[in-house]
């Protein structure tokens, strides 16, 4: 056991050190650079090259992936080029909005799939579990993009009851106005994520239901419902939680597309006018974070998974 | 599988250089928009001082936020639109909503020797910076002299390669030695290079610690969000009506709107002019329309076949339905040339080259391409797509095929601005009087007629406005009769103000937002 | 000549038991019209696509011959869904072929490959995979411009590194049976085996994983061209015109309608197809174990 955490971290420490060679890399294939950002066109090529030698962009480029990565080995993840702000004290202003989003999309989700997944398995000879599963076939086909759309049409457009785009100014100073900025996007995001997730639940509790304890559990006089409640549930969260694992990451990604359907100032937009200002040593730190928490979800789920059931092979 | 993680480009202007778009971000023609001409272009007179709420703070949505505030070496017209007359003055100063007349700032009165070679400046008593130290003609002196001092990193520092000395022979006077004249120096002094600096401010510290002399002072900034100014109470003239301003950055259209409509804020700026239904047959709401220096250019890469051949550029221009562009963006002014109204030598030149598909076919025949012709167009993706489908849509009529190629601003910089590797160009040239642009043979476009920059040369030195004027229309009308590029429209801003707000600024309102005249009357 | 009527034989039973399912013959249907309206638009459609004509925007459905209308420069909607799905079939296929050779590729190259070799195109399958397909979009289209191009290359290697990852265990299955050890001890060379062995018996699971990631291509053109990383403006698309008639939700919802069902309908159509072929083509379930 001990020695698979080892090796699982030893992997993890790996990927993060290709991950940020990778980063790195690919930002450098952008055409410009922060220099042209800062001078505009008007300034002269002496003009900008001294703002490159200033910035230290006329330096090779391992070197100045070393002194990048050096700082992120001292814990500092580098600052922009443009205005000084750090990278961390951005992410965190960013994340503010982002994780609320994920965090209250995966709530939605999970409100949704668990019972509706339950149903779904214990019915399925029904035509109401038919008819649900048909549900959640249309619910993953629909972009979440679209469906915010339609949202945004129903509640903001006709209703009035939601604003249709945007987040306060003040941020979550004005807390209702923010909840209600978030309410669309959550069930946009939600509302897509539970459908992907009532299958998955759908399905673990068929395979419990078809399981040879239930059957004894059932066996011993309690009814299905009993059953399920005491013995099944336990046994189909396991797969159920190493698939939340995964889609939690696949979630922050999504809230990446739904905030800029309604504008939020988050994560996503942060990226997009970062890259767009060739801040490179910003948006490379905060890749490297957010790419780094994907991959540290993943390791925790594997590390998580091998301590609930330890039957599981080794793929490391 | 991560894959739809994406974000939108559209709708996220890069934080650009001089280069300041107007970030409408769609546009479109409106069955359901109302007609232009139904919108109020005047707005009411402001009542007198006692009815006014001077203690009113005015939210000001905005699109583009600064990436910095050092306004010395870092571009960028949102810089000029918050700084400019509100926190920072110059010598002199221009007044946007009167034709760019060049008015007083620092400076109360000013001379020019008769040969044109000296220019004596008179500074207003009782200038003070924000912190509060008197300003004198040896920190007027000492901010120019950065902008001359050899390798300056001015941004601006191009446009006083004219000056041979400044001196400040008292105090209250500044000097200004030219090697030869210089029709433009006087504005180029209104601008961003003209701000008067406390002596030896360090540059690389400024961004939040901005010490001015304007009628405002730099309260707050909320990185992307917001930013703060505060009526500077020790201010020398008329102080500010209005105690606060803040300055919202919401680049959405829609999302703007629905902040104008919930009075969150009191005045929209740069409001999309296909989405005014929320504001029309209003009372609540007043639109104002103002010029702007937002030119919509179509560049041809000159030094390339086929643009080589001036068949090809003026068919091109014959092909596209101006108006048509105009209807689809919402609201715009056909100018027909790289000048816009506001400027002393602008002459209607939208005869040349007026829309004439038949011709145009008859030229591209002439040119060898009876048989049709692909092109590719650049565009940075901050533009609605509705001018390109139009544009798409009108050369297909004459028989070229255009597949547009959508890049980032960045990406646009460096492929079509620096390397010169495109055939079409679109770009809002928003910089105020830029016709040198024709005058550089080296520019992207690449347009070189040596008749041309005699012409701009001698505008530059003549002995008085009205021959520069003569000059300048000489090459204004020439560079479009060569069709060095088309221009397709001239934006215009457009403002929506809540009722019981005054002196709101009405013309090139992303090129500097004068606050001084802003008030709000009591609430009853 | 007789394996070849063998699998002939295999083809018919798979496609009729789709066919039979309703959700079979359903994802079957969606995929004839999808190819159909995009061969059909190359030589007609009711209107030109990117015709502009400001005099006519704003139609509403049935006006003037528009069958859904125009919007605000006079586009005729339903052409421009015609023609849209051309790209949306490109980014469909396009992606799939990508992925499935990338995956194969990968898979043999983990699985025959010396062990430390292998090893490493495991880990840095799973990196991969932990790695947004977004940036390689974001760059590729800052690097080359959006295009249609970009799309398929960033969901090509993205859903080629997953193929890799699902098929991996399969091809290993496949390429250690003895008949194929037996090939490779007498020197056939690893194409030779890829072509004559692997494909022939991973083909079932491979069909299955390349509808599904024709799927996930429509969602993410779609969505990519919304973010503006994805076709080109002047090129009629779904993601295209979700992106431009957003602004104008308030003035003509409709036209946010039909290219958000469009997509909608189609990665149904494309799961469906998937979940069919599935169960098809698994042996267990042709055999009828699940009741």
């Amino acid at each position: 056991m001990t020695a698979y955490v080892v090796r699982r971290i030893g992997l993890l420490v790996l990927s993060l050190a290709v991950a940020s060679v990778v980063v790195f890399a690919l930002l450098r294939l952008l055409p410009g650079d922060v220099a042209t950002t800062i001078a505009g066109t008007q300034a002269s090529p002496a003009q900008i090259a001294a703002i490159r030698a200033d910035l230290g962009l006329d330096r090779s480029l391992p070197a100045q992936y070393l002194s990048w990565i050096g700082g992120v080995l001292r814990g500092d993840f580098g600052h922009s080029q443009l205005n000084g702000t750090t990278v961390s004290a951005e992410l965190n202003r960013k994340l503010q909005v982002t994780l609320p989003l994920a965090a209250g999309a995966m709530v939605v989700a999970l409100a949704l799939a668990i019972p509706l997944g339950t149903w779904a398995a214990t019915r399925r000879r029904t035509v109401a579990g038919g008819a649900l599963n048909a549900l959640s076939q249309l619910g993953i086909a629909i972009p979440s993009l679209w469906l915010a759309l339609l949202l945004v049409w129903l509640f903001a457009v006709q209703l009035s009851w939601l604003p249709a785009q945007g987040f306060p100014v003040d941020g979550w100073d004005r807390r209702g106005a923010a909840i209600r900025s978030l309410v669309l996007p959550w069930l946009a995001l939600g509302l897509t994520e539970g459908a992907v997730l009532l299958r998955f639940v759908r399905s673990a509790v068929l395979g419990v239901l078809d399981s040879d304890f239930l059957r004894t559990a059932r066996a011993t006089g309690l009814t299905r419902s009993q059953a399920l409640l005491r013995h099944g549930f336990r046994n189909a969260a396991v797969p159920v939680v190493s698939i939340l694992g995964l889609q939690s990451a696949a979630l922050l990604v999504g809230a990446v597309v739904i905030e800029q359907v309604f504008t939020l100032p988050g994560v996503g937009s942060m990226l997009v006018t970062d890259i767009g200002n060739r801040d490179l040593v910003k948006v490379q730190g905060e890749m490297l974070i957010l790419v780094g928490a994907v991959l540290m979800l993943g390791c925790t789920v594997d590390i998580a998974h091998r301590i609930i059931d330890p039957r599981i092979g080794s793929t490391v | 599988m991560t894959f739809l993680n994406s974000s939108r480009t559209h709708r996220v202007p890069v934080t650009l250089a001089a280069l300041a778009v107007l970030f409408t971000a769609a546009c479109g023609t409106g069955a359901d928009t109302g007609a232009p001409a139904a919108l109020q272009t005047t707005q009411a007179a402001t009542p007198p001082d006692d009815q006014l709420d001077t203690d009113a703070t005015v939210n000001v949505r905005l699109t583009l936020e600064p990436t910095s505030l050092d306004t010395f070496g870092t571009s960028g017209a949102a810089l000029d639109q918050l700084l400019l007359d509100n926190v920072y003055q110059g010598l002199v100063s221009i007044d946007t909503d009167a034709g760019d007349k060049i008015v007083p700032a620092l400076a109360s009165s000013w001379e020019q020797s008769p040969d044109g070679l000296a220019y004596t400046f008179h500074l207003v008593p009782n200038a003070k910076f924000h912190d509060g130290s008197p300003l004198t003609a040896a920190d007027a002196v000492w901010s120019l002299q950065q902008q001359i001092a050899p390798g300056s990193k001015s941004i601006k520092a191009a446009g006083f390669t004219s000056i041979a000395d400044v001196s400040a022979p008292d105090p209250a006077t500044v000097r200004i030695a030219v090697k030869q004249r210089d029709t433009l120096l006087l504005w180029n002094l209104t601008q961003r290079g003209g701000i008067v600096y406390r002596q030896g401010t360090d540059f690389a510290g400024l961004g939040g610690a901005e010490n001015g002399s304007g009628p405002f002072t730099l309260a707050q900034w909320n990185r992307g969000s917001s930013i703060t100014l505060a009526r500077n109470d020790s201010y020398r003239g008329v102080k500010p009506k209005v105690a606060k301003v803040i300055f919202t950055y919401i680049k959405d259209a829609n999302s703007a709107n629905n902040a104008q409509v919930t009075g969150q804020t009191d005045i929209q700026v740069q409001a999309d002019p296909t989405l005014l239904q929320p504001f029309t047959g209003n009372d609540k709401f007043t639109v104002l329309r103002g010029t702007t220096t937002d030119k919509f250019t179509l560049a041809f890469n000159g030094t390339r076949a086929p643009f080589t051949n001036p068949d090809v550029r003026h068919a091109i221009r014959q092909a596209i339905d101006r108006q048509g562009a105009i209807d689809a963006y919402g609201s715009g002014v056909a100018i027909g040339s790289n000048v816009p109204p506001q400027d002393p030598w602008y002459e209607d030149l939208t005869g040349i080259d007026s829309y004439n598909p038949d011709n145009a076919r008859k030229l591209l025949a002439t040119a060898g391409f009876a048989n049709g012709l692909p092109l590719t167009l650049d565009v940075p993706n901050i533009y609605p797509t509705a001018i390109t489908d139009l544009l798409v849509s009108d050369l297909k009529k004459v028989g070229i095929t255009l597949t547009v190629r959508q890049v980032e601003f960045q990406t646009w910089l460096s492929k079509v601005y620096t390397n010169k590797d495109f055939q079409l160009s679109l770009v809002d040239h928003a910089e105020a009087r830029d016709l040198d642009n024709y005058t550089k043979p080296g520019y992207y476009f690449g347009y070189d007629n040596a008749q041309v920059q005699q012409w701009y040369t001698q505008a530059r030195t003549a002995a008085s406005d009205a021959d520069r004027d003569v000059l300048l229309k000489n090459v204004a009308r020439q560079i479009s009769q060569d069709a060095a590029a088309d221009w397709l429209f001239l934006v215009q801003s457009t403002t929506v103000l809540r009722h019981g707000v005054y002196g709101v600024p009405q013309a090139e309102t992303s090129n500097r937002y004068n606050l001084s005249a802003l008030a709000v009357g009591k609430q009853r | 000549m007789r394996r070849a009527a063998r699998r002939w034989r295999t083809l018919r039973t798979v496609a009729s038991a789709v066919v039979r399912r309703p959700t079979g013959a359903f994802g079957v249907a969606v995929a004839a019209v999808l190819v159909l309206a995009a061969v059909v638009s190359v030589w007609w459609t009711p209107f030109d696509p990117q015709a502009t004509d400001v005099r006519a925007a704003w139609l509403l459905p049935f006006q003037r011959g528009h069958l859904l209308g125009t919007d605000r420069v006079g586009h005729d909607q339903f052409s421009q869904l015609l023609a849209g799905s051309r790209e949306t079939l490109f980014a469909a296929t396009g992606s799939a072929s990508i992925a499935a050779v990338l995956g194969i590729a990968l898979g043999v190259t983990a699985v025959l490959s010396p062990r430390p070799v292998g090893a490493v195109v495991v880990q840095a399958i799973d990196l991969v995979i932990a790695f947004p397909g977004l940036l390689l979009a974001m760059v590729l289209a800052a690097v080359y411009g959006g295009s249609l191009a970009t799309v398929v290359a960033a969901v090509g290697i993205s859903a080629g590194v997953g193929v890799a990852r699902v098929s991996r265990a399969e091809i290993a299955r496949i390429l250690s049976q003895d008949y194929v050890l037996a090939a490779r001890a007498a020197g056939a060379s690893t194409g030779r085996i890829v072509r004559k062995h692997l494909l022939p018996n991973i083909a079932p699971t491979l069909i299955v994983q390349l509808s599904l990631v024709m799927a996930l291509a429509v969602l993410a053109e779609a969505t990519l061209t919304y973010l503006g990383y994805g076709s080109s403006p002047s090129t009629p698309s779904w993601g295209g015109l979700l992106h431009t008639q957003q602004d104008y939700i308030r003035v003509r919802p409709l036209l946010v309608i039909w290219p958000g069902l469009a997509v909608a309908l189609t990665v149904l159509g494309f799961n469906l197809l998937g979940d069919a072929l599935r169960d098809a083509t698994d042996p267990r379930l042709r055999s009828g174990v699940r009741s």
